[in-house]
């Protein structure tokens, strides 16, 4: 028997980290048929993601594009996904977070009037000013989709808050955190071979850095490696692993405050497996990135922000990671604090994971199918790690 | 008689433009009109509601716009003074008019950056 099709569109590498562990869920549910869209400006990159997690793109759109912006990508995206759907028409389509790929994803199914699964829905930063159109995308998909599916309670209220039904809110956790359990589990070995060798010869505490940001750029940048050296300085059992920038100027600027120092890898964007083992044997993360935010606290490694404030406040209430800036005084304080004292450091995880239990592609999976009313509606994530209190129920 | 992709054209420019009358002459009378906003729309609440926010806004501009065949969808971003509004419309042509259109609005932001639009309706 033919199971029904749902398209799962990715157009960047997180977001095919996002979305590899709902088809492999759905592939094992045995009632959908997932079918990967590699889209994007690199639909190479979205493949090789994928390949982590033993899959393989089933279609690539070809968009690639090295000119042009945001929406030119937009618009090649929607002509080739609206030409897609034309001859071969899913059941449902799946898109995740806000990204260009999403919003074409969402708009061209909306054209066609399929309905739009939205994972990772709810996340509001409020913030518009170009030229980030995160904000802007994630509504307008939230105004096409049929099944808004999201990390947490606090994404569901916000959503709720916009007049969204709540019978079209189910909170799932976040699948980022299944799929960098999943990657980590299989220990694999390093892909990269600059931190394959600088982890091979050591016993030391590991730090993991990433700066991937433009806000982070220059000045702030300089000031976090600055805080880097005198880290390393400092505590003689420490290694630091910073993941750069590829664009050339910031690597450049990267490795004149901090190349060359004992103890002290610089890498470029980490392989997803890479960064995923990286953060499960951190002690600590310094990073600017809400992807990352999302998947330290899964593995109970304390997160230090390296921005002034971030979309994932959950992160924060729970007591997982801190904000510092990027003032350097700062962040070698509040580093130094943790370094320090293991228990402070524990106690930051204590409270648990506020982005999800590991089943967030399972819920996922079966809330795609019970939209097309071929299973029945999953219960959401428990509030509670322990599951001593349940989120709002879907009122069924 | 012009094409979809010009008709389509001409339909966005008449309303960023304020040009109430060209669109008007542009969408056919019998046209299918839906929105996802809360009160029902017709042509010409739709006109009127359209050049409202024209006005109001510091810049209407077109982000994306994918024809296809009779078929168009276009992204705008409106601007007003306190922020700017994403919506996006999905249109058919026929004939030289304009028969069908869809437009899915970033709602809460259009309550909010255009104050009191729907509330004239």
């Amino acid at each position: 028997m033919l199971l029904p099709e749902v398209h799962l569109v990715a157009g960047t590498r997180a977001e095919a980290a996002r979305l590899a562990p709902v088809a492999t869920a759905m592939h094992a549910a045995g009632l959908l048929a997932p079918v990967l869209v590699a889209g994007g400006r690199r639909p190479a990159l979205v493949a090789s993601v994928l390949a982590a997690f033993d899959l393989i793109p089933d279609i690539t759109l070809p968009v690639e594009r090295d000119t042009g912006g945001r929406a030119d990508l937009l618009t090649a995206m929607i002509g080739h996904l609206d030409a897609l759907w034309a001859e071969r028409t899913p059941a449902a389509v799946l898109v995740q977070g806000d990204t260009t790929a999403s919003l074409a994803g969402a708009l061209a199914a909306g054209w066609h009037r399929i309905p739009v699964v939205h994972l990772a829905a709810g996340l509001r930063s409020r913030e518009f000013d170009p030229p980030f159109p995160g904000e802007a995308n994630r509504r307008l998909v939230a105004q096409v989709a049929t099944l808004h599916l999201a990390a947490t309670p606090l994404a569901a209220m916000n959503l709720l808050d916009e007049n969204i039904a709540t019978g079209d809110v189910l909170i799932t956790g976040s699948t980022t955190a299944d799929a960098a359990l999943a990657l980590a589990a299989r220990r694999r070995p390093f892909e990269n071979l600059q931190v394959a060798a600088a982890r091979a010869r050591s016993g030391n505490r590991l730090v993991v850095v990433t700066t991937h940001r433009r806000e982070s750029w220059d000045a702030p940048l300089d000031r976090i490696l600055a805080a880097v050296r005198r880290l390393v300085r400092r505590y003689a059992d420490l290694d630091v692993i910073l993941s750069s920038h590829p664009n050339p100027a910031v690597r450049a600027q990267v490795e004149a405050g901090i190349g060359g120092i004992p103890r002290v890898t610089v890498t470029d964007s980490l392989p997803y497996p890479d960064l995923a083992r990286l953060l499960r044997e951190a002690y600590l993360v310094l990073t600017d990135s809400d992807d990352v935010l999302e998947v330290a606290p899964a593995f109970g490694v304390p997160a230090l922000v390296l921005r002034e404030d971030t979309e994932r406040g959950e992160a924060l209430h729970a007591g997982c990671a801190r904000i510092v800036g990027t003032e350097t005084d700062v962040i070698v304080r509040e580093a130094g604090t943790l370094l320090d004292n293991r228990l402070r450091r524990d106690a930051m995880a204590a409270a648990g994971n506020p982005y999800g239990d590991g089943l967030a592609a399972f819920r996922t999976a079966q809330a795609t199918a019970a939209q097309l009313g071929l299973a029945d509606w999953p219960e959401p994530m428990p509030a509670r790690a322990d599951g001593s209190r349940s989120c709002q129920a879907r009122p069924r | 008689m012009p094409g979809p992709t010009e008709v389509v054209a001409f339909y966005a420019q008449s309303w960023i433009n304020c040009d109430r009358g060209a669109v008007r002459r542009i969408i056919a009378p019998d046209a299918e009109i839906t929105w996802n906003l809360d009160d029902a729309v017709d042509d010409e609440e739709l006109v009127q509601t359209l050049h409202r926010i024209a006005a109001f806004a510091d810049s209407v501009a077109i982000v994306s716009t994918t024809c296809v065949g009779d078929r168009a969808a276009l992204v705008y971003d409106c601007s007003a003074p306190f922020g700017t509004v994403r919506v996006a419309e999905f249109l058919t042509v026929a004939d030289g008019m304009v028969r069908e259109i869809r437009q899915v609005w970033d709602a809460v932001a259009l309550r909010r950056y255009f104050p009191g639009l729907l509330d004239e309706n």
